[in-house]
């Protein structure tokens, strides 16, 4: 369907991701076995999440937003990025984080896969860094619903890890609909 | 007359190279393969098979340009790759190595296709013949073919280019291929990157524009001036003869400030006519700037989409398999005809037509052909025939679709918009025929007595409509009872700008295409009526509805502080509808590239896509067809609205299912669907029982398994149909029955939609109950 997706973009991303594991391994000390899984940790309404570096393709400066009457509230514009629109979807919404609080979205976080591409807004991008897949912590009580519907886990340190491929997957955050 | 041949002849010679140097690669790269000997046999045997295949092209090709000495030896080559296929033949390197040469001799002729060929060359191709041929002969001992070879052949296998010298001079750049295939992401990516170049143009444009009007005030500079000259001139005269009691009495200060005022006054004059005379020259060189970035722009884009422009053939060669498909499961034979297909046409218009043609040729099989019987019967060929035509027109590409079946009824369109409810039941008796058929690209508007997966939703001209007008194309159609249904596509060949109308609503602004905008207009208020409610408004004497452009976009009702005496509208018109539409203001017209929304916006109410306007700026292309039906929508709850929520409300709670079906599993999983879907579902354990329950108590749809004991579903129908009271209750039968003769006795007894469990999924069949209750 999306024919700017080359067919071996599934593969190259593997591939990326392998090699992207690699290199954020840690020297020997750390532990050799222990996978990293790599992110781009961001701001959001003062708390911090991630999300898996595999699916962020462009971290943009946010501007020249577009509003789009006739969409869901969790359609904030959309915008020009080098000759396509990209379509900027409001986590917030999704997370039931206060839309109105000392929230400044500058920041634009452009996800990717095969078959989908929108991006999301952020207060600010905090940078990339590798995470030991298995400090990971399953879930926590206070993160219900939808929010933990996309969670891939949760660190000690309390950094919110966000799961990409369901985000991007998810059918709910597709807008087809007539009059 | 025979120069213009041999023109041609050269043209084809220059196709036919670049052509067979792509078979040659091909050969080559799959005899390396097998060299390699590193694949399982079934890989091995595809390797062979296409090189096999290869040289078979390569033959056809020599043969289509005269080049018969070539021939043989592709001849021969075809040969040995036959055997090979046949594995009759043992894979030494010396059989490369012939094979390799074979290859190099030709990829030399080829480049030199057309000039004079050499004796030796003659020689040399002879030889090389033979050699395959003895392989081919000699297939149990070739060891020995090539041992003795080499004084077979005494010149050097392949001749220095210097044998080729006049050749040399005809072909330009003989070690380069003459075509690249590049993967089309990239060449999108370049296609997009120089779409962006619009955007400099447009913003060029406005520059200049703004230079214009900056301009264009020097006037007002200048005639202020000139008023205050005769002043200044009086002040200098005056200060010549002034007074000389004034001038002892301390006033050489005064009119040293004076002269200095007047000095100044002089030199800013003089000054800012300087800065404008800059300032033209500056404007005319952006004048010439923007004419050639402008053109620039505009040729890039225009050879960028060239690059991009694929044959019809792509897209329709699927067409002889749907329809294939469809005569299986509908019992009809088909014939499709194809021509035009090598026409070229920009890949994005391609994409977005495979949709609609879809749509047209299922239409055609589905409501156009008649079954066998019933056109034998007319006196025509049982074999129904549809006709695909692709034809260029002026700029454009005329994409036909032609079926000789039973024509459109006018009378079922007639009847269908009457049940649509869109328009006054006075209206559609006016309609004339050709408005008439207009109507069947509305959403909704159907035909087909009964809704099956394929066809009856009334929705596939509605999108064939939407897709053709969304890349700037024309659909119609004509038909004529008992000779067929032709539907006209006008399409453009390479997305192409196209001029749209630029209004502002509150503080956005939208971008309407001005192919369906009429006209633009102020009017007073007072020009506004009320009628039935509704606000109309009398336009060249005919009154239009008149719609908020602000509401129908569901937007806050625009503060505009500059409350004008005169409201600002547009009257947008598709093919069946005028509606007026009342914005914030007219900005103008502007020049529109259209862009999709991204997959994240499949698609979005009221938008069609967006735009890039002049200052950077992305701005919504608005769906034309959409906000007519909007605005038809919103007009029937405005003036009662408290009822309307009302009964909205109302029918929400009690719109009920009654299920019946057999098999508990089924039942519980229908009833789970269906109330997971908002719908109070009660269930019935077989068609009696299901007769019983619908006489006793109030349901909005039936639901029904086709074989059920006791009482099955068609008859449960035909029970349903015969009962006064229940006569228009709507029924859906779900079943396991995909026959042609269960659908057409669904349709006997009255069903008003079946699905096949097969492709049963809970999305179907909610879309199906929303559409009938």
């Amino acid at each position: 369907m999306n024919a700017i997706t080359p067919p071996g973009e599934a593969k190259r991303q593997r591939i990326f991701r392998e090699r992207a594991e690699l290199l954020a391994r840690e020297p020997e000390q750390h532990g050799a076995e222990e996978e990293l899984l790599d992110v781009v940790e961001f701001l959001l309404s003062g708390e911090q999440y991630a999300i898996e570096s595999v699916y962020v393709t462009a971290v943009h400066s946010l501007k020249d937003l577009t509003q789009l009457p006739c969409t869901p509230p969790f359609v904030l514009g959309v915008m020009n990025m080098r000759g396509k629109i990209l379509s900027v979807v409001d986590l917030r919404v999704f997370f039931e984080l206060p839309r109105r609080a000392l929230s400044d979205l500058n920041m634009l976080i452009v996800l990717q896969n095969d078959t989908m591409t929108f991006a999301i807004p952020a207060d600010g991008i905090v940078g990339t860094r590798g995470i030991p897949r298995a400090s990971l912590l399953a879930t926590l009580p206070t993160l219900t619903g939808i929010r933990g519907e996309y969670l891939l886990g949760i660190t000690p340190q309390r950094l919110v890890v966000l799961d990409g491929c369901k985000l991007l997957g998810d059918s709910r955050m597709v807008v087809h609909e007539e009059v | 007359m025979a120069g213009k041949d041999d023109e041609f002849l050269k043209r084809l010679l220059v196709t036919f190279a670049v052509e067979a140097q792509e078979h040659l690669q091909g050969i080559c790269s799959g005899l390396l393969r097998l060299e390699q000997d590193k694949d399982t046999a079934e890989a091995r045997a595809e390797l062979v098979e296409t090189v096999f295949r290869e040289a078979h092209s390569l033959k056809g090709a020599a043969r289509a340009v005269n080049l018969t000495q070539v021939e043989a030896l592709c001849q021969a080559l075809e040969s040995v790759f036959a055997a090979l296929k046949r594995d009759e033949l043992s894979l030494s390197v010396a059989f490369f190595d012939l094979l390799q040469e074979v290859l190099d001799y030709l990829g030399v002729v080829f480049l030199n296709a057309g000039a004079e060929r050499t004796q030796i060359d003659k020689l040399l191709q002879r030889q090389l013949v033979s050699r395959l041929e003895g392989v081919v002969k000699n297939e149990t001992a070739p060891k020995e073919i090539f041992h003795s070879s080499p004084s077979v052949a005494p010149l050097p296998s392949v001749p220095p280019r210097s044998e080729f010298p006049e050749a040399e001079v005809t072909n330009v750049s003989p070690l380069l291929p003459e075509t690249i295939r590049v993967a089309t992401h990239r060449l999108i990516s370049v296609l997009l990157q120089t779409e962006e170049m619009l955007g400099a143009k447009l913003s060029s444009a406005e520059r200049l524009l703004h230079m214009r009007s900056t301009s264009a005030v020097m006037g007002d500079w200048r005639r202020e001036w000139s008023k205050i000259v005769p002043v200044v001139q009086e002040c200098r005269n005056s200060r010549n003869g002034v007074d000389p009691r004034e001038h002892a009495r301390g006033g050489r200060e005064k009119r040293s400030a004076l002269t200095k005022l007047l000095d100044f006054l002089d030199w800013n004059c003089d000054f800012i006519k300087t800065v404008e005379a800059r300032f033209v020259a500056q404007l005319k060189t952006t004048e010439k700037d923007d004419r050639v970035l402008g053109g620039m722009v505009t040729n890039l884009l225009d050879e960028m989409k060239k690059v991009l422009m694929i044959p019809f053939s792509s897209l329709l060669e699927i067409l002889p398999k749907i329809a294939r498909d469809l005569s299986r499961e509908n019992g009809k034979k088909i014939n499709v005809i194809i021509s035009g297909e090598e026409i070229e046409i920009d890949r994005r218009i391609l994409e977005e037509m495979k949709d609609p043609l879809v749509h047209l040729v299922r239409n055609c099989v589905d409501h156009g052909l008649e079954s066998p019987d019933e056109r034998l019967a007319k006196g025509k060929p049982p074999q129904g025939t549809i006709t695909v035509t692709v034809a260029p027109r002026d700029n454009m590409v005329e994409l036909t679709v032609m079926d000789d079946g039973r024509g459109i009824s006018l009378a079922n369109v007639r009847s269908a918009v009457l049940k649509l409810g869109n328009l006054p039941v006075e209206r559609v008796m006016e309609l004339s025929h050709q408005e008439l058929l207009a109507q069947i690209f509305q959403s909704g508007i159907t035909t087909s007595p009964i809704l099956t997966e394929i066809s009856g939703r009334g929705l596939g001209l509605a999108i064939v409509r939407e897709k053709v007008g969304k890349i700037g194309g024309t659909v119609n159609v004509a038909s004529t009872p008992d000779f067929g249904t032709t539907f006209r596509m006008l399409l453009p060949l390479t997305v192409a700008t196209f001029r749209g109308v630029l209004v502002r609503v509150g503080e956005r602004q939208f971008v309407l295409p001005a192919m369906y905008v009429e006209r633009v207009l102020r009017a007073f208020p007072e020009e506004i009526r009320n009628v039935e409610n509704r606000r109309t408004i009398c336009i060249a004497g005919v009154p239009l509805s008149l719609a908020s452009l602000a509401s129908v976009l569901e937007l806050p009702p625009p503060a505009d502080k500059e409350v004008s005496a005169q409201l600002q509208i547009v009257v947008l018109n598709s093919t069946e509808m005028r509606i007026a539409f009342q914005v914030s203001e007219v900005l103008g017209e502007c020049e529109v590239l259209h862009k999709g929304l991204g997959p994240q916006l499949s698609r979005v109410r009221n938008i069609a896509g967006a735009t890039l306007l002049g200052n950077g700026h992305v701005a919504p292309i608005l769906n034309v067809i959409d906000l007519l039906a909007s605005a038809i929508k919103m007009s029937a709850f405005t003036g009662r609205q408290e009822e309307t929520v009302d009964s909205l409300s109302a029918v929400a709670e009690i719109r009920s299912i009654l299920v019946a079906e057999d098999s508990i599993t089924t039942r519980t999983l229908l009833k789970n669907i269906l109330e997971s879907a908002g719908y109070r579902v009660s269930t019935a354990v077989d068609g009696m029982d299901a007769l019983t329950k619908l006489k006793s108590d109030r349901f909005d749809i039936v639901v029904s398994d086709v074989e059920m004991p006791r009482m099955n579903g068609f008859d449960l129908t035909a029970g349903i149909r015969a009962d006064k009271n229940l006569k228009d209750l709507p029924v859906v039968l779900v079943t396991a029955l995909a026959s042609r003769e269960d659908r057409e006795r669904g349709i006997d007894v009255g069903a008003d939609a079946y699905i096949v469990k097969g492709s049963f999924d809970q999305s179907n069949l909610l879309e199906v109950l929303q559409k009938l209750i």
